[in-house]
């Protein structure tokens, strides 16, 4: 058991997804604990390569794709997991988007990975969205976390639009709103009352810990 | 003026057509805007949904009809600018949203900076044109904001600038202001005064507020830059081969656009293609693999036969430092003497295009002078060997009290601006390093600058037009 667990391990540094799925598969097969699988495997991978990074050895490439083959394993084992009754209300929701007007995403799917990397469940709601598909999704889902990115100066304002749809929703505070993006800052998320700014992809991961601690 | 150096072999170049049209043709580009679409449908291309294929023949073809070189028109003739061929246009850094002050202080740029910049570079020998966005008034109404900077270019001095490319109503009302300046929209498709900054998304996509304001400004006539932004490693390939070809085929499809177009309408293929750094997954562009980006594209450039716009004084440092020196060095060297025509960005920016500098625009500037000078090349003229003087002085004279010296070092021996050339105790006198001087040096100029005279006819028919507009979007 230890040793599957053990390649499921390596899978996941290795940024393996056909193999972590299919290790995934082996351990419903047999019959294996879900939740073991995950905690001693697929989470000792991320954070072996979570470590790796922070000293420099590792890059954005091989965090990415380890974050896409830990989520590829999750999805196989959530159900199993779902019907032990262990609950992923622990780990916290994020529903994570380009706000309207505005189509580029390659800062917001850094983030999006390395959210999913630190054990986050990430809902990418994609490009050009606009306030109602953020709400509507977080409430679907039960996010705890609104992230909202935008890379022009003429978009930023959406940001803001964004805030105020939810207090005209009644909604402001059911959720954490956080925003990013080039041209934004930290003066610009307290000016439009958002709960949360960051600059880059790993101190957006350290706000969204913080904010749900 | 030195001959411009190639860094590809021509099968290098046939090498990344080739791929550019497999791109094109196998794997096409998307167009979300639907006038856009029409155009390339009663082209005859193949549209499935948003995405545009291009074949071969019709992209060479079309990218034929755009000019090899185009003159923009100043409203001082003396400042008019050719733009392509063996001719250099610099000019500011464009679009940030930040300034940073000499100590790093980072704040949000405002219309008074926006005002300073446009000074400074009006002041400037270096600085051929004032620029575009120079930073993002963050003071002024999104909503009218072109409005006031296309304004303030035109009152603080008289060199040329672009409009806005912020979707079809502001690039429409930049043409108006041009045309209000020149006497009118006939003139202008005749004589073109104002270019825009057209920014694809990679990879291979275009938006919306871009196709927008490509075909007000192609119907009108008015140049535009198309340019495609690689972030080699995200947003293209690791491999610089590749991101080339991505951003060749984004660019020759917005060119390919112009001419259905307008055909003739004047073009600059644009690259601003870089790196992203594996750590953070930022942008950074003060390094050998941008500076190589630049080269490429100047050169496929005249492989098409438009000019190319590129380079500038490109780092991502945060002050106008060591690092900000040698990296804006190198970027700017690199393209100018490779070819790049149009080099937006020249002087100012820091880190990665978020921000810009007074002190950074001055250190640039500096940077400009030499690069120009160097560019510059020598003069052979039979006076410049000067073997009459050289007799005369003979073996072990000198040549400080020739005539022959007293003429001609001013033309030959260029003064250094900011650069400090001073003996040792001269210098520690105040220990100046080149941030201090460049803070000087700023203020100083702007202290001593006097914005050319407006006639007062025109400013008032301005004034009237943006008050109108105003009343209308506000």
């Amino acid at each position: 058991m230890m040793e599957l667990f053990e390649e499921i391990k390596e899978a996941v540094i290795d940024g393996d997804e056909d193999l972590a799925t299919e290790l995934a598969e082996k351990v419903l097969e047999e019959k294996l604990n879900p939740v073991d699988a995950v905690q001693e495997g697929f989470i000792k991978g991320i954070e072996e390569i979570g470590n790796s990074w922070k000293a420099g050895e590792a890059f954005l490439p091989d965090v990415m794709m380890a974050a896409d083959a830990m989520k590829a394993g999750l999805a196989i084992l959530e159900p199993a997991i779902a019907e032990l009754g262990g609950s992923d209300e622990g780990s916290g929701k994020i529903v994570l988007g380009t706000v309207e007007g505005d189509i580029h995403d390659i800062g917001k799917n850094i983030v999006g990975a390395l959210l999913t990397a630190a054990g986050f469940k990430v809902f990418d709601i994609g490009i050009d969205q606009k306030a109602e598909v953020f709400l509507a999704k977080a409430e679907e889902v039960g996010a705890r976390i609104i992230a909202a990115s935008a890379l022009l100066t003429t978009t930023m304002k959406a940001q803001k639009e964004l805030v105020q749809y939810l207090e005209e929703k009644n909604a402001r505070d059911k959720f954490k709103i956080v925003i990013g993006g080039g041209p934004t800052s930290k003066a610009w998320a307290e000016e439009i009352k958002a709960d949360g700014w960051a600059e880059t992809a790993d101190e957006a991961v350290e706000l969204c810990k913080k904010l749900l601690a | 003026m030195l001959p411009k150096f190639d860094i590809l072999t021509s099968e290098q170049v046939r090498l990344v057509h080739e791929n550019t049209i497999q791109i094109l043709e196998e794997i096409g580009v998307e167009f979300s805007f639907e006038p856009a679409l029409e155009v390339f449908r009663s082209q005859g291309l193949k549209v499935e949904g948003h995405r545009v294929f291009f074949q071969r023949d019709f992209v060479e073809e079309m990218v034929k009809k755009a000019p090899a070189e185009f003159t923009l028109h100043a409203r001082n003739p003396e400042n008019n600018v050719v733009c392509g061929r063996d001719n250099i246009i610099y000019m500011p850094g464009y679009g940030a949203p930040f300034v940073h002050q000499a100590d790093g202080t980072r704040r949000n740029a405002t219309m008074a900076d926006y005002d300073n910049f446009i000074k400074l570079a009006g002041a400037s020998k270096n600085l051929h044109m004032t620029g575009g966005n120079v930073v993002e008034p963050s003071d002024v109404d999104d909503r009218i904001r072109h409005l006031k900077m296309m304004y303030s270019h035109i009152i603080n001095s008289d060199k040329c600038f672009m409009g806005s490319a912020s979707g079809a109503e502001k690039a429409k009302d930049s043409i108006e202001l041009a045309a209000i300046l020149f006497g009118g929209k006939d003139v202008i498709k005749e004589k073109p005064a104002i270019i825009c900054l057209i920014n694809s998304v990679t990879p291979l996509k275009y938006d919306d507020r871009m196709l927008e304001a490509l075909m007000v400004y192609a119907e009108a006539g008015q140049p535009m830059v198309i340019a495609a932004l690689v972030m080699a490693g995200s947003t293209g390939p690791a491999t610089l081969a590749g991101s080339l070809a991505v951003q060749n085929a984004e660019v020759l499809a917005g060119i390919t656009l112009t001419q259905c177009i307008n055909p003739g309408t004047p073009v600059v293929y644009g690259s601003t293609s870089a790196i992203t750094d594996m750590a953070t997954g930022s942008l950074a562009i003060g390094n050998p693999e941008c500076a190589l980006f630049n080269s490429a594209s100047a050169q496929l450039a005249r492989f098409y036969g438009v000019p190319s716009r590129g380079g500038g004084g490109l780092t991502d440092a945060k002050t106008a430092d060591t690092q900000a020196g040698y990296e804006s060095m190198m970027t700017l060297l690199a393209a100018s003497t490779t070819g790049n025509n149009f080099v937006l960005h020249s002087a100012g920016i820091l880190q990665y295009y978020m921000a810009m500098s007074f002190e950074k625009l001055m250190v640039d500037d500096e940077i400009a002078g030499m690069v120009l000078r160097y560019i510059r090349g020598i003069d052979f003229a039979e006076e410049k060997f000067a073997f009459d003087i050289i007799r005369e002085v003979g073996p072990g004279g000198h040549f400080l009290t020739q005539k022959h010296t007293r003429k001609n070092h001013k033309v030959e021996l260029r003064r250094a601006e900011l650069s400090d050339r001073q003996s040792y105790d001269g210098w520690a006198k105040e220990r100046t390093d080149t941030n201090q001087r460049a803070h000087k040096r700023w203020q100083d100029v702007l202290a001593s600058y006097v914005p050319p005279a407006l006639d007062e006819q025109l400013k008032t028919a301005l004034d009237e037009f943006i008050a109108k507009r105003s009343a209308e979007v506000l």
